[in-house]
C-alpha cells in the first residue's frame, strides 16, 4: 500500500506542477563567514559569526544570531537591514533558533531582539536558556564597562531578549505555529548545544550549529535520526583539520602542570563555570590518584556552587558516566581538589587553582594571576578562547608588561600556556554525519576563508548529493523534490484491481487516474464520480466541434453514405451507425452533412466528439479533410 | 603517559580515515599521504601543526592539528610516491604496474590535487610479474623523474613531454626495491636480491654491481633486501645501508660498496613479506642513525617461537608496529648484535586495537624530517600517523 501512495505521489506532481514549484527553499547565509586575519595564531577557532537565514515552504527562519569577536564597531553584528530594508523583522521572521551559548553564535541576539526590533519567539536549550545571558552580561561588563563603548546592549536588554526565549527539549517536537515544526538534537560540543530539525509540510532543514562527533570526559557525541532532511546545514570550523589526539592533548597538559609543581611553582587555570573545567578537574583528579600527587588543587568556590547548581539542573546533558558518577556523589566531591580560600593565594609551595573568569578580566582569577605574575617558576594555562581587551587576550599575544589600572605596570615573568579543547566535528564527523542524517543537499558554513573544494568533491562523490559552501552575504536556492502523501479510496483502488492488468509491482512506480482533492488539509485520491459527490459538483460534458469542406457532387445523404462506408472500410473494430435522422456516429462522434449555400457540390461536415474520444476525433477530422476516395458507391 | 613523557619532546597523534603506505615531505612542513585500497583513495597534502615549528613561545601556540591544505581522488592504489623537488608536481605508482601517475599538487588558488599526466613504463621482459615502479626526484627543470621497476626498465623521463631522456644499460631482471640520486647524475639502484648498481645519466656506461655478502647461514628461505643511501652535499661521503630479511644489516662505504664498513645483527627479522613491507632510512640531519620499521619481529620473539612459547598474547603484534632508531657509529665490521637506541611503539598500544582476533598493528611507512634531527612521522595499517620528535635517553645518561 506504501508504495502505491508513492508512486501516485509522484504521479500527482506530473499532473499539478504548480504545487510542485511552489516548494522552493531559498537559503540566504548572512556574514556566515569571517575573513578576518586573526591576531593569535589558531586562537580564532571558534571565532567567527553565525548567523543563518532559511526560507523553506515560505517561512522565515534565523539560525543563530552570532556577534564577530574580531571588530569593536558595528561590523561584529549581522546586518539586519539585509533581511528587510524598511519592514519590521517581526513581521519576516518566524522565529529564531540558538545552537549554543557561545557568543559568536549567540551574542548579536539582545541587540536583534532589542535594539533592531523582534518580539517573535526565539528557542533554544535549556542549557543555553541558562547559560547564555551569563555570557552576555560577561561580554557586556567587558566592552562598555571596562572599554568604555557606547551603542551596545544594557543589561536590562540581555533580561528582555531572555524573555522571548522558549526552551527546547532534546527530541521533542515543537510546533511554532499550525505549519512549522522544529525539533532539538544532541550536538556535543558544549552543554546544551542542539543541532536543530526544521520541518515544514514534507520539506525540512537541519542546522547542525557547532557539533562533535566523538565524546570526551563530560559529554557525549552528537547524535540524529536518519531523518533525511532536503538540506543538511553544517558547521565546517574543522573540516579541512585532522585533529591531534585528546590523549595527546591531555598529556601535554599534565605533564606543563606536572613540570611547574615539582619545581615548586603554582598553577592558575582560569576558566569559565561551565565546559572544560569539569572535563580538566576529572582529569586532574585521575592524575593526581594515579601519581600520588601532594600539592593542592583548589577551585574557586562561585565556580563550584554555579557549576553543581548548572549540572545538576541538566545532567541529561553530559555523558553517561556522568550520569552515573552524579547518582553516587556530587559532581565537585573530587579527593584531591579543594575549595578555594582568597588566603591561599599567598600559601608557599606548589598548588593548582581554577578560577573564573576565563578570560582574566575581573574577578578571581584576576586577583591570583596579579599576585603570581611575577613568578617565573609560576604558569597560566588557558583552556580557551579569549576576546580583546582582555589580559587574557594580551598574555596569548605575548605581551609581557601589563597597563593595570592606576597606572601601574604588571610584569608577567611567569609561563604563559595555551591549550585548545574545543571539540568540533572534523572532515571525518562531518562524513559521519551525513552517513548518519542522509541528506538530500549539503551546505557547509561557519567555515574558514579558505576553500574547500576538495571536500565538496568527496561529499558530492561519496553521497552522490549537492554539496554548497555560500559566501558570506551569498543566497543560495535548492530545489526539492517533496513527495506528497496522498489517501487514496478504497473503491478507487479496487476499480484498478477489477481492470486486470499484471499485479503491481511494489518496487515499481505505477500510473493511477483518478481525481486529488485536497480537504482539511490532507490530499485524497478518489474517483471522479467520488469527488463530484463529495464536492457537491455537477457533471459537465466538454464536447469539441469541427466543420471540414469537403468536394463531392452527390446529394447530402448520399454523400453521408460514402463516408460510412469509407469509415467502415478503415476503422476496423470500431462501433459505427448510419442513424435514420442522418447522422454517422463513430463510437461517440457525430458526423452531419450539409451543402454549401453557394456551391452544391462543396458540403460541409460537422464533426462533434466528446472529451473522452478526443484521439478518434482528430483523427476523423483528419482522414476526412483528405477527401473520400473514388469508387465509393 | 608520564613514562613516555621523557621519551618524547614532542608526540602528535593523528587518526586517518584510511592507512597510509607513503609518506613524502612536498615542503619543510608539508607532507602528502595517499591510501593504498584497490579501488577509490584519496592523495592529501597535509601541512603539519605550527606548534611542532615554534620554537619560541611554543606554549602560545595552540595549534597541534594536521590541515589538509590540498586533496584529490584516484581510483588506483597508492603503494609509492614522489615529490619531485621544487615543484609542486608528484608521481604515483599503483605497485602494480610500471605506469606511473602525474599530479598536480595544487597552488594557494585551490585544494584540489588534480591528475595532469601519466607515464609509461618500460617492460623488457614479457611473462615476468611486473611489480610495482621505484621512483627517484632532484631538483630539475625541466622537471624528470627516474623510474623503473627492475634493473632493465630504469629510465630518466621528462615529466611534462614524457620523453626518455636515459635508460640503465642492463639486462638484468633484478627487481628494484629503491632508487636514489646520489648527486644530479650519478644514482643508486637496490634491489630486493640484495644487489646494488651504481650508474650516470649522462654516460650510457653499463653499471656498477655490488652484490652483498652471503647470508651466514642459509635457512631455506630467499633472503630480501632493503637499501637506503644517505643523503649529503657530497656523494663520495654517501654510505649505504642494506638491511636483510633475516635482520642483518650492512654499511658500505660508496666507493667500496662490495664491501662493509659495519655490519650488525638487528632485533628484527621479518618472515612471509614483500618488498613494500619494510623501511629503512639514514636520518638526514643527525649522524650515523637508522630507523627501520615494516613487518618486521624481534629475532629473540621468532627463536623463542621455534621452542615452545607459552605467551598468552601474540608477541608478534606488539613489535611489528614499532619503528626502531639505532645508532649504527657503533658497530663495528664484526657481525655483533645491536639493540636499538630508540623504539616508537605508539602504534602497537594504539586505543584502536583491542583483543585477540585483530590483526597486528603494522607500521606502513616513516619517514625522517629533513632537517629536526629527531623528528619522524609514523603510519600504521590502523590509518594513525604520529609526528614524534624522540629524546636519546643514552646521551641524557652520560650527561
Amino acid at each position: 500500500m506504501q508504495h502505491k501512495i508513492q508512486s501516485l505521489t509522484q504521479d500527482s506532481n506530473h499532473t499539478s506542477p504548480s504545487r510542485a514549484e511552489r516548494f522552493h527553499p531559498k537559503l540566504l547565509t548572512l556574514q556566515a563567514h569571517a575573513n578576518q586575519p586573526r591576531s593569535v595564531e589558531g586562537a580564532g577557532q571558534d571565532v567567527g559569526r553565525s548567523c543563518i537565514l532559511v526560507s523553506i515552504g515560505g517561512k522565515n527562519i534565523m539560525l543563530d544570531c552570532g556577534m564577530h569577536m574580531g571588530y569593536n564597531d558595528d561590523r561584529r553584528f549581522p546586518d539586519f537591514s539585509y533581511i528587510t530594508q524598511n519592514g519590521r523583522l517581526t513581521d519576516f521572521l518566524d522565529c529564531v533558533i540558538i545552537s549554543h551559548f557561545h557568543l559568536d553564535h549567540c551574542g548579536a541576539l539582545p541587540y536583534m531582539s532589542e535594539m533592531v526590533g523582534y518580539d517573535g519567539p526565539i528557542y533554544m536549550t535549556h542549557p543555553t536558556k541558562a547559560i547564555c545571558p551569563i555570557l552576555l552580561e560577561d561580554f557586556r561588563k567587558i566592552t562598555v564597562d571596562k572599554k568604555g563603548e557606547t551603542n551596545f546592549f544594557t543589561s536590562q536588554m540581555i533580561k528582555d531578549c531572555m524573555k522571548k526565549v522558549i526552551p527546547l527539549n532534546l527530541h521533542q517536537t515543537v510546533q511554532v505555529d499550525d505549519e512549522l515544526e522544529i525539533k532539538a538534537y544532541y550536538a556535543g560540543h558544549v552543554l546544551g548545544a542542539a543541532m536543530v530539525h526544521i520541518k515544514v509540510g514534507s520539506e525540512s532543514v537541519v542546522y547542525t550549529g557547532d557539533y562533535n562527533m566523538t565524546p570526551d570526559r563530560h559529554l557525549g557525541a552528537a547524535w540524529i535520526d536518519k531523518c533525511r532532511p532536503d538540506i543538511l546545514i553544517s558547521e565546517s570550523t574543522y573540516a579541512t583539520t585532522i585533529r591531534d589526539s585528546k590523549r595527546c592533548r591531555e598529556r601535554d597538559f599534565l605533564k606543563k602542570v606536572h613540570e611547574t609543581i615539582e619545581r615548586g611553582g603554582k598553577v592558575l587555570i582560569p576558566v569559565f563555570a561551565l565546559g572544560r573545567a569539569q572535563e580538566l578537574c576529572i582529569l586532574l583528579e585521575t592524575f593526581w590518584e594515579r601519581m600520588n600527587l601532594k600539592a593542592p588543587i583548589y577551585f574557586s568556590t562561585g565556580l563550584t556552587e554555579k557549576a553543581n547548581h548548572y549540572y545538576k539542573l541538566f545532567i541529561t546533558w553530559t555523558n553517561q558516566k556522568i550520569r552515573k558518577t552524579f547518582v553516587q556523589r556530587n559532581m565537585f566531591e573530587f579527593k584531591h581538589i579543594k575549595a578555594f580560600d582568597r588566603s591561599y593565594a599567598d600559601n608557599p609551595g606548589p598548588m593548582v587553582v581554577f578560577a573564573t573568569p576565563g578570560m582574566l578580566h575581573a574577578g578571581q582569577s584576576l586577583q591570583i594571576f596579579k599576585k603570581w605574575a611575577g613568578n617565573e617558576k609560576n604558569m597560566v594555562i588557558m583552556p580557551g578562547y579569549c576576546v580583546q581587551g582582555t589580559i587574557g587576550h594580551k598574555i596569548l599575544n605575548g605581551q609581557r608588561k601589563l597597563e593595570m589600572e592606576g597606572r601601574a605596570t604588571l610584569d608577567v615573568k611567569l609561563q604563559v600556556e595555551y591549550m585548545s579543547f574545543s571539540a568540533h566535528a572534523d572532515a571525518k564527523g562531518i562524513m559521519q554525519l551525513i552517513r548518519m542524517a542522509e541528506p538530500r543537499n549539503m551546505v557547509l558554513v561557519h567555515g574558514e576563508a579558505v576553500k574547500m573544494e576538495f571536500l565538496k568533491g568527496k561529499i558530492e562523490q561519496e553521497f552522490s548529493i549537492d554539496c554548497y559552501m555560500p559566501a558570506n552575504g551569498e543566497t543560495i536556492t535548492v530545489t526539492t523534490n517533496p513527495s506528497v502523501p496522498v489517501d487514496i479510496s478504497l473503491n478507487l483502488l479496487k476499480r484498478e484491481m477489477a481492470l486486470g492488468g499484471p499485479l503491481p509491482d511494489p518496487k515499481k512506480p505505477r500510473t493511477m487516474h483518478g481525481t486529488l482533492i485536497m480537504k482539511e488539509n490532507s490530499l485524497k485520491l478518489v474517483s471522479s464520480e467520488q469527488a463530484l459527490k463529495e464536492l457537491g459538483l455537477n457533471e459537465h460534458q466538454l464536447r469539441f466541434t469541427c466543420r471540414v469542406q469537403l468536394q463531392d457532387p452527390h446529394s447530402d445523404p448520399d454523400t453521408l453514405h460514402r463516408i460510412y462506408t469509407h469509415l467502415k472500410s478503415v476503422l476496423k473494430g470500431y462501433t459505427i451507425q448510419h442513424l435514420p435522422d442522418g447522422t454517422v456516429m463513430v463510437e461517440s462522434i457525430v458526423i452531419k452533412v450539409s451543402s454549401s449555400a453557394e456551391d452544391t457540390n462543396t458540403k460541409v461536415l460537422l464533426l462533434s466528439w466528446s472529451y473522452q474520444d478526443e484521439d478518434l476525433g482528430s483523427f476523423l477530422s483528419t482522414l476526412l479533410k483528405k477527401g473520400l476516395p473514388s469508387g465509393l458507391c | 603517559e608520564e613514562r613516555t613523557s621523557g621519551l618524547y619532546k614532542d608526540l602528535h597523534v593523528y587518526q586517518l580515515e584510511h592507512p597510509t603506505q607513503v609518506i613524502e615531505w612536498t615542503s619543510g612542513r608539508t607532507v602528502c599521504v595517499a591510501g593504498f585500497s584497490p579501488s577509490k583513495n584519496e592523495i592529501l597534502e597535509l601541512r603539519l601543526p605550527r606548534k611542532l615549528f615554534a620554537d619560541e613561545n611554543k606554549g602560545l601556540c595552540a595549534e597541534r592539528d594536521f590541515k589538509v591544505v590540498h586533496g584529490g581522488f584516484t581510483d588506483r592504489p597508492v603503494r609509492c610516491l614522489r615529490h619531485v623537488p621544487g615543484t609542486r608536481c608528484a608521481v604515483t605508482g599503483d605497485g602494480l604496474s610500471s605506469n606511473l601517475q602525474v599530479w598536480d599538487l595544487g597552488g594557494d588558488d585551490s585544494d584540489v590535487i588534480r591528475r595532469t599526466g601519466s607515464i609509461e613504463g618500460r617492460r623488457r621482459r614479457t611473462g615476468v610479474s611486473e611489480g610495482g615502479s621505484s621512483i627517484a626526484a632532484r631538483p630539475s627543470s625541466p622537471p624528470q623523474i627516474l623510474h623503473g621497476a627492475q634493473i632493465s626498465d630504469v629510465q630518466l623521463t621528462e615529466l611534462s613531454s614524457g620523453q626518455t631522456l636515459y635508460q640503465l644499460e642492463s639486462d638484468s631482471a633484478d627487481p628494484l626495491s629503491s632508487l636514489h640520486f646520489l648527486s644530479d647524475a650519478v644514482f643508486l639502484a637496490g634491489c630486493s636480491n640484495g644487489n646494488i648498481y651504481v650508474a650516470d645519466t649522462r654516460t650510457s656506461a653499463a653499471p656498477q654491481l655490488s652484490p652483498p655478502p652471503p647470508p651466514p647461514v642459509s635457512s631455506g628461505e630467499s633472503v630480501l633486501w632493503w637499501t637506503d643511501a644517505s643523503a649529503g652535499p657530497d656523494p663520495s661521503g654517501c654510505r649505504v645501508v642494506r638491511l636483510s630479511s633475516s635482520g642483518q644489516a650492512l654499511v658500505s662505504d660508496l666507493r667500496n660498496l662490495g664491501g662493509a664498513v659495519s655490519r650488525a645483527q638487528l632485533d628484527v627479522q621479518t618472515r612471509r613479506c614483500g618488498p613494500d613491507d619494510v623501511r629503512v632510512s639514514w636520518a638526514p640531519a643527525l649522524d650515523d642513525c637508522i630507523a627501520v620499521s615494516g613487518r618486521l619481529v624481534p629475532k629473540a620473539t621468532t627463536d623463542k617461537m621455534r621452542t615452545a612459547s607459552k605467551s598468552s598474547h601474540s608477541p608478534l603484534a606488539g613489535f611489528s608496529g614499532a619503528v626502531q632508531i639505532y645508532d649504527a657509529s657503533v658497530w663495528t665490521s664484526e657481525l655483533q648484535e645491536a639493540r636499538p637506541l630508540f623504539e616508537h611503539r605508539g602504534h602497537a598500544v594504539s586505543p584502536e586495537q583491542s583483543d585477540d582476533g585483530v590483526p597486528p598493528i603494522l607500521v606502513t611507512s616513516h619517514v625522517w624530517h629533513p632537517e629536526r634531527p629527531r623528528t619522524l612521522l609514523s603510519a600504521a595499517s590502523d590509518g594513525s600517523v604520529h609526528v614524534w620528535d624522540w629524546v636519546d635517553q643514552s646521551a641524557a645518561d652520560k650527561r
